[in-house]
């Protein structure tokens, strides 16, 4: 069959293997399920560590078809090539639709391992409908195998996305993956909790990994925004694209599951709306999947999507989770045992509800901005929202949770006297009702709603602080982790507010050489740097400040020379307050430089400026031989030895011409001795010519000067946003902490 | 402190479910919270039907005053740009239809403009001056990322 002969063998049966334990797992554990006899449970266990393993492999092969660069594989081919550093040719593995599928399932099946234990009691069904979700990712795969092999191999890949080549490509889109993978705990938690009808330990079990989920999620994002923000110059930290979105959605129900299991371990009630929540929460990751995968957006979004053509599979996977979790809902929910007694208003319980529904109600407004484009498919114009309905909508969501969140240290779970609560949070009013007066004085805020933010948002922060820091002075910082995690939202509110509302930008043109005055800076574009290695091109701009201090700014400019797509990094300035930002947008080199185009036959030659260019003749032998390279029909090398003379000095140069049958051509530049750059455009054979391109090299007398057109960016606080999400993972941390040590002492509780 | 004891949640399902405490009622906090949840919930529809920019084709375009985007090819030759002021004036012409718009956009020029295949702007109609005014404009470049021919989009306002 000519399926199996166009695969990679050692990677395809690792998959076909773990698709065979993972079914061998199910079954075992649906043996444990009738009788839970210890042989039986060693068995399935077994054979669920030897899917992971088999996962393990697949992974293990495609990391080492990248390294050898093996540009048989299409994916290798697809992503990779010889111009990427090791590490940008490792992080190819998740560049593609495939690799990113596969990566997704080889964290999943790895948590399933301590899964396994972890569950207890429950450990058959949990792993059952975990094994489940791994399935659905596994059939993708055999589907679109990674390990597909090309007719023919090619000499280079095609190269990374140069989007993608940035350090933190080798770290945040792994991390997202743990995330989103740890999102099928819950859900088999919840699943299995309904289906066997045994929901006392679900809560407790299910919380260390919730939050487990929630940190990394939530570090993901971190690191993605501070992508975003520092190196692909899109301006900001969030630009609330789908694919973003994607992201922050199933964080959100994360937050709103922690809370809820909280409250179920404290109360014994909301039991039915966790169940629901942690259903959602993959769901929600699902979704996501499908919206940012499958081409829907296409026309909406500034990531570029691919349909792979597994749209059909990615509904189907949806659809058969969907309907499990609705199905076991509304046959369980009438039944599932719960307390149904009565918080008082002024109590943590009526707070934690609160603030949990104001979430939820963000979560659900997020969702309904992103899924614009497919909801209003139906009417007469789809259409799409942007940041200003986000912006706008969850503003007085967020004025809400920050007041929710300032009373939340002073509330017992038994309630409290208005006046008690009133007297308490007294001083701590003070020092917020200051800080918010110095913030707004600092960033000139005059809008109503966006004083009572500042001012709840301090409120949160000063209440939640000086509550952390009372549990640590009585030693009891461990179950202090939810009141530092305020903290940090407190602070990110602030942050979010300053950089958003008030940050004031600037787009201009700098002529070089001339100083230009943007606010109370003082711009001037002194040089354009060519690269040098694997430093980019980059832009020299000198910034004088209103006090008289000034930096170098290097944002940086360039062309990538296979896709010739323009890529901008900005360069930030950090300073206490604020950070300075500026962001190329274009780059006009002037006229002296000149880009020509012309055809030479052997031995013409032909003068651009200062430089003069002799065609010697074609090299056959360039890598190795060009024409038994066209007889076997793969990809031709011919190398153009090219005289080059300038200033007194001449060189040999020889850019080469790669092109396939199938029509790719590849044409590397070569620099000119000198500056500027040299590459073959194309080959005439019937004449024995060849068609060189020539750029960079001073051509005319009335020079135009080079000019640079930068977005220049005051962005005040902005860094409240990275601290504050600092705050709020190292309170996650200690939340996780505490949890799994509960854990821990409830089931030796019972097991007594 | 209550909260840093561990759960005691150790009775079993059946005999919690048939004692099930009746709810005690609080009307008027029910009641004001449904108000203020449904008065959200208008403002949040208001905001997304306000802020929805439909897509829309250049002949309906024309007779809207709302946000709105639309799609079309740049047509070769017809961009001009004046760096002085930073006003981009060119004309789309829209696929499956002759017609044709003139966009006005104000800002720098997005990097290889020209090479565009499709361009998307984001604006409202201006019937005085008869130009599609873009605050927004969303740039696809042909690419050769993938292997495969795909496009590139960048915004841009």
């Amino acid at each position: 069959m000519n399926y199996f002969s166009q695969l990679y063998l050692p990677g395809a049966l690792a998959i076909w293997c773990a698709l065979l334990f993972a079914l061998t797992a199910i079954w075992g554990y649906s043996q444990v399920l009738t009788e839970d006899d210890p042989d039986k449970r060693r068995f399935a266990r077994r054979a669920y560590q030897f899917f992971a393993l088999s996962v393990v492999l697949a992974a293990g092969v495609l990391i080492i078809l990248l390294m050898r660069r093996d540009f048989r594989i299409e994916y290798v081919y697809q992503y990779s090539g010889l111009d990427l550093q090791w590490f940008f040719q490792f992080a190819a593995f998740w560049a593609g639709q495939k690799g990113s599928f596969l990566i997704w399932l080889l964290w999943g099946s790895l948590l399933g391992v301590p899964l396994a234990y972890a569950a207890k009691r429950d450990e058959a069904a949990v792993m059952i409908v975990f094994t489940l979700t791994q399935l659905g990712l596994l059939f993708i795969l055999v589907r679109e195998n990674p390990f597909v092999m090309l007719a023919q191999t090619p000499t280079d890949g095609s190269g990374l996305n140069p989007l993608l080549q940035d350090y933190w490509m080798v770290i945040h889109p792994p991390i997202m993956f743990i995330g989103y993978a740890a999102t099928a705990i819950p859900f088999s938690f919840a699943v299995a909790a309904m289906w066997r009808r045994r929901y006392d330990r679900w809560a407790s079990a299910t919380f260390p990994w919730a939050l487990g989920g929630f940190l990394v999620l939530g570090t993901a994002i971190l690191m993605g925004g501070y992508w975003a923000y520092r190196t692909l110059g899109w301006g900001g930290y969030w630009g609330w694209d789908p694919v973003e979105n994607a992201s922050l959605i199933p964080w959100l129900l994360g937050v709103v599951l922690i809370h809820g299991l909280h409250l179920e371990r404290q109360k014994q009630r909301y039991r039915r709306a966790n169940l629901v929540v942690a259903c959602l929460l993959y769901l929600s990751v699902l979704y996501g999947t499908f919206l940012t995968r499958s081409g829907v957006l296409a026309d909406f979004s500034v990531h570029s999507f691919v349909d792979l053509g597994i749209s059909g599979w990615l509904i189907a996977l949806m659809g058969f989770f969907f309907a499990m979790s609705v199905w076991l809902l509304a046959t369980r929910l009438g039944q599932i045992p719960t307390e149904s007694n009565e918080d008082p208003v002024l109590s943590r319980g009526t707070f934690l509800v609160l603030s949990t529904i104001a979430v939820g109600i963000a979560t659900l407004v997020i969702a309904i901005g992103t899924s614009a484009p497919i909801l209003t498919r139906f009417m007469e114009n789809p259409g799409q929202v942007g940041p200003t309905f986000y912006n706008r909508v969850n503003q007085p969501i967020a004025i809400l949770i920050a007041g929710l969140l300032s009373l939340v240290p002073y509330l017992t779970w038994r309630g409290n006297s208005a006046r008690e609560i009133a007297r308490q949070i007294g001083g701590a009013s003070v020092a917020a009702l200051i800080m918010a007066v110095g913030l707004a004085m600092g960033l000139r805020i005059t809008q109503p709603l966006h004083l009572l933010f500042v001012f709840l948002a301090s409120l949160a922060l000063v209440t939640n602080l000086v509550r952390t820091v009372q549990k640590g002075r009585r030693g009891g910082l461990r179950s202090a982790g939810g009141y530092l995690a305020h903290v940090g939202v407190g602070i990110i509110l602030i942050g979010f507010l300053a950089s958003s509302a008030y940050d004031e930008s600037t787009k201009v043109t700098l002529e070089q050489g001339v100083a230009r005055q943007v606010g109370d800076l003082t711009l001037t574009f002194n040089r354009y740097i060519p690269r040098q290695g694997f430093e980019k091109e980059k832009m020299e701009v000198e910034v004088v400040r209103a006090d008289g201090s000034s930096y170098l700014a290097y944002p940086k400019l360039f062309v990538n020379q296979r896709t010739r797509q323009v890529m901008a990094n900005p360069h930030i300035h950090r300073l206490a307050l604020k950070d300075l930002y500026i962001s190329p947008i274009d780059f006009d080199p002037g006229q002296t430089m000149g880009s020509e185009q012309f055809e030479l036959t052997k031995d013409q030659s032909t003068t651009l400026g200062d430089v003069t260019l002799r065609f010697v003749d074609f090299d056959l032998q360039a890598e190795g031989n060009a024409l038994v390279q066209m007889q076997e029909g793969g990809l031709v090398t011919i190398g153009a030895n090219v005289a080059v003379e300038r200033n007194g000095n001449s060189v040999e140069l020889q850019p080469l011409y790669r092109f396939s049958p199938n029509g790719q051509v590849e044409s590397p530049v070569v620099p000119l001795p000198g500056g500027g750059l040299l590459s073959v455009l194309g080959i005439n054979a019937s004449e024995g010519a060849v068609r060189l391109a020539v750029s960079g090299v001073a051509t005319g007398p009335n020079p135009k000067p080079a000019r640079l057109s930068v977005d220049v960016t005051k962005k005040p606080l902005i860094n409240l946003v990275w601290y504050g999400l600092y705050v709020v993972l190292a309170g996650g941390m200690l939340a996780t902490w505490q949890r799994a040590r509960e854990l821990r002492i409830l089931d030796s509780l019972r097991a007594k | 402190m209550s909260d840093s004891t561990p759960p005691t949640n150790t009775a079993s399902p059946e005999t919690k479910a048939a004692t099930a405490v009746p709810r005690r009622k609080r009307p008027t906090l029910y009641i004001f919270g449904t108000l203020l949840l449904l008065v959200f919930a208008g403002f949040a529809l208001n905001s997304f039907r306000e802020t929805l920019t439909p897509y829309v084709s250049f002949e309906q375009a024309e007779r809207q005053d709302r946000n709105l985007q639309i799609a079309g090819a740049l047509v070769s030759d017809s961009s001009l740009y004046d760096s002085e002021r930073e006003a981009l004036m060119f004309t789309l012409s829209e696929e499956d239809s002759s017609a044709t718009m003139r966009v006005r956009y104000h800002g720098l020029k997005p990097a290889n403009f020209e090479d565009a295949i499709s361009i998307v702007a984001i604006g409202h109609y201006d019937g005085g001056e008869k130009v599609f005014v873009a605050d927004k404009l969303l740039v696809k470049c042909p690419s050769k990322y993938q292997g495969i021919e795909t496009t590139e989009t960048k915004t841009y306002g």
